[in-house]
C-alpha cells in the first residue's frame, strides 16, 4: 500500500512546489498503512484525502481520537487539549493526526487494529426518532432507527463500544454519543444521553425533539472495542453515561455467549443517577456470572435530590470500588482481568493508575473518555 | 510464534517459517502460540486415550474432540485466541475425565509428556511457556531431519482430522479410525526420535488416511447421492442472497433446509461449488448457482455480495470491514468479532439475509450476462463412461490424462497451473480437484476428437475432499488396463496449501504412487533429506517450466 514518496516538481513559475513526505501507520496488530503528505497539510487531512479514514472524531485535536504515536521521523505538532494529548502520552511520542503535520518520513504505530481503519468514506445515514425515554433527571434514552445504508441494507453494524455523530438537519447542531445497543439488522440503535447544562444537544431534545423528527448519523466511529484476547476476565468500568459503551459491550458478550467471567463497577454522583437498572437485571440473566458492582459517590446529599430509600450498594468512588477488588483477586490468585473503562477524563486517569498500582500492565487497561477519546 | 504448516510461509530470512507478530495467513502470534499447546493439550488427551482404548474404555466425546480440535488449528480455519484457550482447558479436562474413567477399570499410570500437561491460571502465564511446545522445540537435540518429520506426521493428522470431522458431521464414524487417531498421536506424544520409526509413522498417518477419505466419500455420497455431471450457474439472479464457502456439505444442507420457501437463494463459493453436482442438495430449486472464484479472492468476493456469508471450515481470510459484520462462521471456524454459529441453528444468517439488499433486478442475469460452467464428473459420473475412456485411449484418442489438484491461492507461482492447462494438447484430459480448478474452468476446453458429445477435455472431480475418487478412478483405470496405477498415462500435477494436502501426500506416499509434481513450491518443514528419501522412493517432483514438465510427461523432448 505504500505509495512511495512524491516529490512534485516545480512548474515554470515555480506555483505548485509541494513536497510531500511518505507517513506509514503501522497498527496493533502489525498492519500498516501509507500515505503521503505535505509539509504544510495535518495527517488526518491526508489520510482521508487518500481514502485511508484511521479512527478520529473531532478534528479539532480535543477529543484525542486520533492519538498515534512517533516512531521514526519528525512532526509538528500544534496546539490540543490537555486531555486529548496528556503530557504523559506526548512524552511516548504521542501525536494527534488532525494537529500534526510531518517534517520527514515518519512512521507511527497505532493503538488498534487495522480492522479498525476504513477505506471509504464514512457511512451517514437517515435516523428517525423512535423513542426518547426519560430515565432520570439528567439522563435520557435515545431510540433511533435507521434508514438503508448506502447498499441499500436495512441493518446496523459497528463494534460495541463505538459511537456515532449525530447532527440536527439544517443546523450546524453535532454530538457524538455511543451506541448503546449491539449490531443488529433492523437498524435499531439506543443512545443513553446526558443533559448538561445549558447544552445545545440536551436543550434540543429536552424541549424540541420528538418521535418521527429526523436526524442524521454518520459512524460508526471509535477505536474502544472488545480484545477478544483469551479467557481472562473482562471488567468494565462505567462512570454516568460512559454506561451506554459498556452496556453495549456486555450485551454482546451476552449474545454471543462470551466465555469471560465479567464485572462491572458502576459508579454515578447519586442514587438517582444509576440508570437502566431493569436492562443490567435482565443481563445478569443472560451473563451468568456477571457481577454487578454499583457505588455512588454522594448518596442522597446533593442539593435537591431525594435519598433513594432502596439505594442498599456502595457509596464512594468506583476507583476505590475497582481497587478493592484488584488487591483481593491478586491476593487469592485469581486471573488480572482485562479492563475497559468509560467515563471522565479524570476518572479514566484514576482507574489507570489503580490498574498499574495493582500490576496489570497499561496495555490491558481500554478506556474511553466520555465525549469519544480514545486511548 | 513459529509456524511453517502451509505453503504460503514466509521465506523472507535465514529461517523458513513464519515468525513475527503475525504469519502469512494473518494469525497472530498469540492465536499461533495458543494452538502450539492446544496440540500439546490434544497430544495428551490422545495418550490417555490410547491407554484407555485398550482398556475397553472409549469415549466419543473425547474422539469427536481430538478430530475438532486439531481442525481448528488448519490454516485459515479458527484465529480466535479465546475459543483455542477454551479448547486448551476442555482438553485437560476430557483428558482428566477420561483417564479418571480409565482408572476405575485398572491401574493406569499416566505415561509422561503432554498428558500431564497442566495449563496455567491464566492467560499471561500460559502463553509464557508457549515457546516450549512449539513445533521446533528440542531441535538442538533431535536435528531437523526428526523435527522436519514429527511435522510430516503432526500437519498429515491435522489433514487426517479435518476429512474425518466432515465424515462424523455427517454421523458417518469408524471406531478403528478413531483408535487410529489416538494411537498415532499418542506416538507423536513421545517425541519418537527415531528416522525409521518416523517415516513408519507417516505411512501410518496416509494408510489412516485413505481409511477418512474413503468413509467422507461414503458419508457425502450417502448422504446426499452420487454426483452427477450438472450444469452450474455463475452469475447471480435477482433476489435476497446468502453465500456459503468452505467444505462443510452439512452446513449447506441445513441452509438449504432452513430457507426453503422464504424466497432468499443460496450460492456456493469455492470449494462449496462441486455440493452443486450432489442430487439431494441441487433438488432444492434456491440453490442457485456459484458466486465467485476460490478462496484467496474472497475479501472481493464477499465484499461484493449483497448479503450474508458463511464459512463452514477452511478457507478463511482476515474478514474486511466493508463486509465483517455479514460474515458468520460455523464448526471450527472462527475469527474475533465475528458471529459464531455452533447450534445448526441459521436464523440469524436468514435474518441478516433478508436485511441485506440482496441482488437487483439488473444483476448480471439472463440473456447474454448468464454464465455456466459443468461439473459434476466424480468417481461414479466417469467410471460410467470408462469404457468409452478405454477405448479412448487404446484407440489413441486420449493421449494422457492430467490430474490439476488440490489448491488455489494467490502467489504467481500458481500460475503453473494455469500454464499446465494451455499447455495441455488436444487430445489430452485434465481432472481438476480442489480449488485450483477455478484458474481453469472458465474456459471452453473443448471435447475430446472436438465432438459435441464427446469425453469433455476438463472433468471436475469435486472438492479437495474428494481425493478418494481420484484415486479410485485411477485405480479403476489400471484394473482395466491391467496395469499398476504408476504406469498409467496419468500426470499428477499437484498444487499444495495447507494440511489437508499433506494427509494427501501421504496417502499416495502409502500407496506407492509415483511421480507427482508438487508445487508451486515444497514444504518448507521437509529436509532436503527428507526430500532426497520422498524423491527415491515416490519421484517426487519439484514443478519446473509447465510446458516443459507437460513435454516430459508426454513423452516429448522439452
Amino acid at each position: 500500500m505504500w505509495p512511495g514518496r512524491s516529490d512534485r516538481r516545480p512548474d515554470m513559475n515555480g506555483a505548485n512546489a509541494t513536497v510531500e513526505f511518505g507517513v506509514t501507520l503501522k497498527t496493533r496488530d502489525g498492519r500498516s498503512v501509507a500515505f503521503a503528505c505535505g509539509p504544510e497539510e495535518r495527517m488526518l487531512d491526508a489520510a482521508e484525502r487518500q481514502d485511508l479514514y484511521p479512527p478520529a472524531q473531532c478534528g479539532e485535536g480535543s477529543c484525542g481520537a486520533c492519538l498515534a504515536y512517533v516512531v521514526s521521523g519528525e512532526v509538528e505538532r500544534e496546539p490540543s487539549g490537555p486531555s486529548a494529548l496528556p503530557d504523559r502520552e506526548r512524552a511516548k511520542g504521542g501525536v494527534l493526526l488532525c494537529r500534526c503535520r510531518p517534517l520527514s518520513d515518519v512512521e507511527l504505530s497505532a493503538p488498534y487494529d487495522a480492522a479498525m481503519i476504513r477505506f471509504e468514506p464514512e457511512p451517514e445515514r437517515d435516523a428517525v426518532i423512535e423513542a426518547i425515554e426519560v430515565l432520570s433527571a439528567p439522563m435520557r434514552r435515545l431510540v433511533l432507527r435507521l434508514g438503508p445504508g448506502r447498499d441499500g441494507g436495512t441493518g446496523v453494524d459497528f463494534e460495541p463500544g463505538q459511537y456515532l455523530e449525530l447532527t440536527v438537519p439544517g443546523t450546524d447542531l453535532t454530538r457524538a454519543y455511543s451506541i448503546a445497543s449491539t449490531p443488529n439488522w433492523d437498524g435499531r440503535v439506543e443512545l443513553l444521553i446526558r443533559l448538561q447544562p445549558g447544552g445545545r444537544f440536551g436543550t434540543w431534545l429536552n424541549e424540541t425533539a420528538a418521535p418521527g423528527m429526523r436526524l442524521v448519523a454518520r459512524g460508526p466511529r471509535g477505536a474502544f472495542v472488545l480484545r477478544d484476547r483469551g479467557l481472562d476476565p473482562r471488567w468494565f468500568v462505567a462512570g454516568g453515561s460512559g454506561l451506554a459503551p459498556v452496556l453495549s459491550m456486555l450485551r454482546r458478550m451476552a449474545e454471543w455467549g462470551d466465555p469471560q467471567p465479567a464485572r462491572l463497577f458502576y459508579g454515578t454522583w447519586r442514587p438517582d443517577e444509576q440508570v437502566c437498572q431493569d436492562e443490567l437485571t435482565t443481563l445478569q440473566s443472560s451473563l451468568p456470572g456477571l457481577e454487578i458492582v454499583r457505588t455512588v459517590a454522594n448518596p442522597g446529599t446533593e442539593p435537591g435530590a431525594e435519598p433513594n430509600p432502596s439505594w442498599a450498594a456502595g457509596t464512594g468512588s468506583v476507583v476505590n470500588a475497582l481497587s478493592a477488588s484488584l488487591e483481593a483477586a491478586s491476593r487469592q490468585g485469581e486471573p488480572l482481568p482485562d479492563i475497559y473503562v468509560c467515563g471522565s477524563s479524570g476518572m479514566v486517569e484514576a482507574i489507570r493508575a489503580a490498574a498499574v498500582k495493582a500490576g496489570l500492565p497499561e496495555d490491558r487497561v481500554f478506556h474511553e473518555q466520555c465525549g469519544g477519546a480514545v486511548g | 510464534m513459529f509456524c511453517y504448516q502451509c505453503e504460503q510461509t514466509q521465506h523472507i530470512d535465514a529461517v523458513a517459517g513464519c515468525h513475527s507478530l503475525k504469519g502469512t495467513c494473518g494469525k497472530d502470534a498469540v492465536t499461533s502460540d495458543l494452538q502450539d499447546i492446544l496440540i500439546h493439550a490434544v497430544k495428551g488427551l490422545a495418550q490417555v486415550s490410547h491407554r484407555a482404548r485398550a482398556l475397553g474404555v472409549t469415549d466419543a466425546e473425547v474422539d469427536d474432540f481430538i478430530h475438532h480440535a486439531l481442525f481448528t488449528t488448519l490454516t485459515n480455519v479458527n484465529f480466535n485466541p479465546v475459543r483455542i484457550e477454551l479448547l486448551i482447558r476442555q482438553a485437560v479436562a476430557l483428558r482428566d475425565g477420561l483417564g479418571g474413567k480409565a482408572a476405575a477399570m485398572a491401574p493406569v499410570a499416566v505415561p509422561p509428556g503432554p498428558a500431564r500437561y497442566e495449563p496455567p491460571a491464566t492467560h499471561a502465564e500460559m502463553l509464557a511457556e508457549a515457546a516450549s511446545f512449539g513445533v521446533r522445540a528440542g531441535v538442538e537435540t533431535v536435528g531437523e531431519d526428526v523435527i522436519g518429520l514429527r511435522v510430516l506426521v503432526l500437519y498429515g493428522m491435522k489433514g487426517v482430522a479435518a476429512y474425518y470431522h466432515h465424515a462424523t458431521v455427517l454421523g458417518f464414524r469408524d471406531p478403528a479410525i478413531d483408535a487410529g487417531i489416538a494411537r498415532i498421536l499418542s506416538d507423536l506424544a513421545g517425541d519418537p526420535s527415531d528416522i525409521a520409526e518416523l517415516l513408519a509413522l507417516a505411512l501410518d498417518t496416509g494408510t489412516l488416511n485413505l481409511k477418512v477419505m474413503e468413509l467422507l466419500d461414503a458419508a457425502n455420497t450417502g448422504t446426499y447421492g452420487t454426483p452427477e455431471p450438472t450444469v452450474v450457474r455463475m452469475t447471480p439472479v435477482p433476489g435476497k442472497a446468502i453465500l456459503v464457502s468452505g467444505h462443510d456439505l452439512g452446513d449447506l444442507a441445513r441452509i438449504l433446509e432452513q430457507t426453503r420457501d422464504t424466497g432468499i437463494l443460496v450460492y456456493t463459493h469455492g470449494e462449496l461449488l462441486p455440493a452443486n453436482a450432489y442430487p439431494a442438495l441441487k433438488a432444492h430449486p434456491h440453490l442457485a448457482g456459484n458466486f465467485g472464484g476460490a478462496w484467496q479472492d474472497q475479501q472481493s468476493d464477499f465484499a461484493a455480495f449483497p448479503g450474508p456469508v458463511v464459512l463452514t471450515s477452511n478457507c478463511l481470510i482476515e474478514p474486511q470491514r466493508s463486509y465483517k459484520g455479514r460474515v458468520f462462521t460455523a464448526g471450527p471456524v472462527g475469527w474475533p468479532g465475528v458471529r459464531h454459529i455452533d447450534n445448526g441453528d441459521f436464523s440469524p444468517v436468514i435474518q441478516a439475509a433478508k436485511a441485506s439488499p440482496g441482488f437487483g433486478q439488473n444483476v448480471g442475469g439472463g440473456g447474454d450476462g448468464e454464465r455456466t460452467i459443468t461439473i459434476g464428473f466424480a468417481r461414479d459420473a466417469v467410471m460410467g463412461v470408462a469404457g468409452t475412456v478405454i477405448d479412448a485411449v487404446k484407440s489413441g484418442a486420449i493421449r494422457r490424462f492430467f490430474l490439476i489438484g488440490g489448491c488455489d491461492g494467490a502467489a504467481p507461482g500458481r500460475n503453473y497451473y494455469t500454464e499446465v492447462a494451455e499447455a495441455a494438447p488436444a487430445d489430452t484430459v485434465m481432472l481438476t480437484l480442489g480449488c485450483g480448478k477455478f484458474r481453469i474452468n472458465d474456459q471452453d476446453h473443448g471435447t475430446i476428437g472436438g465432438t459435441a458429445d464427446g469425453i469433455p477435455r476438463l472433468l471436475d472431480l469435486g472438492q479437495c475432499n474428494d481425493a478418494y475418487s481420484a484415486i479410485k478412478i485411477a485405480m479403476a483405470l489400471a484394473d482395466a488396463f491391467e496395469c499398476g496405477v504408476n504406469d498409467l498415462p496419468l500426470s499428477l500435477m499437484v498444487s499444495w496449501f495447507e494440511q489437508k494436502a499433506t494427509a494427501v501426500l501421504l496417502t499416495m506416499l502409502a500407496l506407492g504412487i509415483k511421480g507427482i509434481h508438487l508445487g508451486p513450491t515444497l514444504p518448507a518443514f521437509l529436509t532436503p533429506t527428507l526430500l532426497a528419501v520422498l524423491q527415491e522412493r515416490l519421484d517426487l517432483r519439484a514443478n519446473g517450466e509447465a510446458a516443459a514438465d507437460v513435454a516430459r510427461a508426454l513423452g516429448q523432448a522439452a
